[in-house]
């Protein structure tokens, strides 16, 4: 039974994360480019909706909907971040060595931190929902309702880009410059702008799922690194740009990681993500899902 | 784009300093680099004998040194080789961890134990870059990162390593023997790093970084090679860990694998110029004159101030100084030449 608990734990968590890795595959498939900001974008999301809700209630304490009220901010905020941060620094370096790429994010990343410490201070935060206790027993099974929102939450936001992507035009031109840029531009696609976009649509996602972290999870300015590193995980499980393959993978990981919690130990599951990531790395480097190899 | 005044200011800075002079540098850097190789160890071997002994300033020049290390050894991967590593703080770490251990837990002398850091390190990074180092481009910058967290995570489970709290070392040594140290430990390597990159070796090296299938190709054994550099730089870097544990009187797993610190040297390399000897060790006192200063003057800002530099440094210096002023230098050729050769041709390429 433990077993059984401990899975469903870990879909519940792992849609979370897919839901972070998707827009990273979708930054990586479009703009070749691996941003390292990525999960800074998750912090700033939690804590757009955080702050939005202190607004409203004085406290950050809500109903439900008070709450879910919030999410179109912090994907408002995050959507503005992204596509401003694409337009004015990751623009100049794409194309570049490759290392300078990663370096131009970091350096974005490192900023952001210190300047939510700043701002927030470092301790960390979470958004109390009104209705969260007692948590659902069914069949054997402990599901707190915060964790299931989250997981629905998640997985909306993920459906959502997947069908954004599929019907409409904007969603249309996003692939087109993902498969070639050249040829996007000669059919008159703008081609900056749409990386932008892009850009703006990936920080969007992770800012909601990161407003959906805060209810179940702690939000403190440094926490973005490590969901940065496990969509990267995600996304070399899942294939570069492949949305499917970043929710088998979020939900993979997410089992694995509260697997390693229940039977080994909570302090393991960093170090077992990392080493799953370099042996798959060595032995799959291009995803269960994956297209094209290297780079 | 790294020639980024205006065209008056341009004008004025070569009436001051012609490329011509600047050339001149450069070829008598070159004739003479051995010579000024010894120049520096005998400016170096000063400040200890003309009274400075301990106190601020002979803390941060060991830091300078110990920074000059670190961002040269991660040259010699990253920008010789080409592969962009974000996790050589993981050989510093274990080399640190490898000299606290022995001296407080074995009462090893120190020197023993820092060669065993340096060794240690070594033999990690031979275990790990066989499987790292079949990766290229992001995923390689990836998986290093991942290296240096699952190694950060790893000493902070693990008894040996004191766990989260880590080890105090309060019997060390003066702070002159790390001020000779640091600076012994860098002149070895920087006098290796250009013997290496005048022999065939540090050739090969360079035609990984430039076009690993064609070097392949042309019955290069690329694997052998890098590794042998990942492994040379784990050496350095270990040695460098290794010292620092002592100097600093204290580890625990955030000073070991400084994830910050990681950046820093990357940034310190690029920003003196990759791919060259004296490139890195400039941006290392540079930057770290920088971040000296800007860690007491603004105190909680200087991550912001770190990112700024990097995001500057990438976007208007992709070269470096060095790399910026040898293209400044080279302006000269064009006008020799007077040919219509472009002078910054991988400008062109570098947008669609």
């Amino acid at each position: 039974m433990a077993f059984t608990q401990f899975v469903v734990n870990g879909l519940l968590i792992g849609a979370i994360f897919a839901g972070v890795a998707v827009g990273f595959a979708l930054i990586w498939g479009v703009v070749d480019i691996i941003n390292l900001a990525h999960g800074d974008m998750v912090m700033l999301g939690g804590y757009t909706s955080y702050w939005a809700l202190s607004l409203i209630t004085g406290n950050a304490e809500g109903s439900p909907l008070l709450f879910l009220a919030t999410i179109p901010a912090a994907i408002a905020v995050l959507y503005v971040v992204g596509y401003v941060l694409q337009r004015t620094l990751v623009s100049r370096v794409i194309g570049t060595d490759i290392f300078l790429t990663l370096l131009v994010t970091f350096g974005i990343s490192i900023a952001i931190q210190q300047l939510a410490i700043q701002a927030w201070s470092a301790n960390p935060r979470s958004i109390q929902v009104g209705f969260a206790d007692p948590s659902i027993n069914a069949a054997g099974l402990v599901i707190p309702k915060m964790k299931l929102v989250a997981f629905v939450g998640a997985l909306v936001l993920t459906a959502a880009l997947y069908l954004f992507l599929q019907k409409t035009r904007t969603g249309r031109a996003i692939r087109a410059v993902s498969q070639n840029p050249e040829a996007a531009a000669l059919v008159g696609i703008d081609v900056e702008h749409t990386r932008a976009v892009t850009f703006g649509i990936s920080s969007a996602i992770a800012g909601g799922v990161g407003a959906f972290i805060a209810t179940i999870l702690n939000i403190q300015p440094q926490m973005g690194l490590i969901y940065t590193l496990k969509s990267f995980v995600i996304v070399v499980f899942g294939g570069v740009g492949s949305i499917p393959g970043a929710l088998a993978g979020g939900l993979l990981l997410g089992t694995v990681e509260e697997l390693t919690a229940g039977f080994v130990s909570s302090q393991w599951t960093l170090a077992v993500s990392f080493t799953l990531l370099i042996v798959l790395l060595v032995v799959k480097p291009n995803g269960l899902f994956g297209q094209e190899a290297e780079r | 784009m790294s020639t980024g005044e205006s065209d008056s200011g341009e004008g004025l800075l070569r009436s001051i300093v012609p490329p011509t002079q600047v050339e001149r540098v450069f070829d008598f850097c070159d004739a003479h680099a051995w010579k000024l190789l010894l120049a520096m160890v005998v400016v170096g071997a000063l400040p200890p004998l003309l009274g400075l002994q301990q106190g601020y300033y002979m803390t941060v020049i060991s830091e300078m040194y110990l920074f000059a290390i670190l961002a040269l050894s991660w040259d010699i991967v990253g920008g010789q080789t080409g592969y962009p590593s974000f996790g050589n703080m993981a050989f510093f770490g274990i080399g640190g961890y490898t000299t606290a251990i022995l001296v407080k837990d074995f009462a090893v002398a120190f020197p023993v134990a820092m060669i065993a850091a340096g060794l240690l390190a070594v033999a990690f990074a031979a275990v790990i870059g066989a499987a790292v180092l079949r990766l290229r481009g992001h995923y390689f910058a990836i998986a290093t990162l991942g290296v240096l967290l699952a190694a950060q995570q790893v000493s902070r489970i693990i008894d040996i390593t004191g766990g989260a709290s880590g080890k105090i070392l309060l019997d060390v040594p003066p702070g002159t023997v790390f001020y000779y140290l640091f600076f012994g430990v860098l002149v070895a390597e920087m006098a290796v790093v250009y013997y290496l990159s005048n022999t065939r070796f540090g050739f090969i090296l360079n035609a990984i970084r430039d076009d690993e299938e064609k070097a392949t190709a042309m019955g290069f054994n690329t694997a052998y090679h890098k590794t042998a550099a990942w492994m040379l730089a784990a050496l350095f870097t270990g040695l460098a860990g290794g010292g620092y544990s002592l100097f600093n009187t204290f580890i625990d797993p955030q000073t070991a694998y400084n994830g910050a610190w990681n950046v820093e040297l990357i940034a310190m390399a690029l920003l003196g110029g990759s791919g060259t000897v004296a490139g890195p060790v400039i941006g290392a006192f540079g930057l770290h004159t920088v971040i000296e200063y800007v860690e007491t003057a603004f105190v909680g800002w200087q991550l912001v101030m770190l990112g700024l530099v990097v995001i500057v440094t990438v976007i208007e210096f992709p070269e470096g100084f060095v790399g910026t002023l040898r293209e400044y230098a080279g302006e000269m050729e064009y006008y020799k030449r007077g040919g219509m050769a472009a002078v910054e041709d991988e400008e062109v390429s570098s947008d669609e």
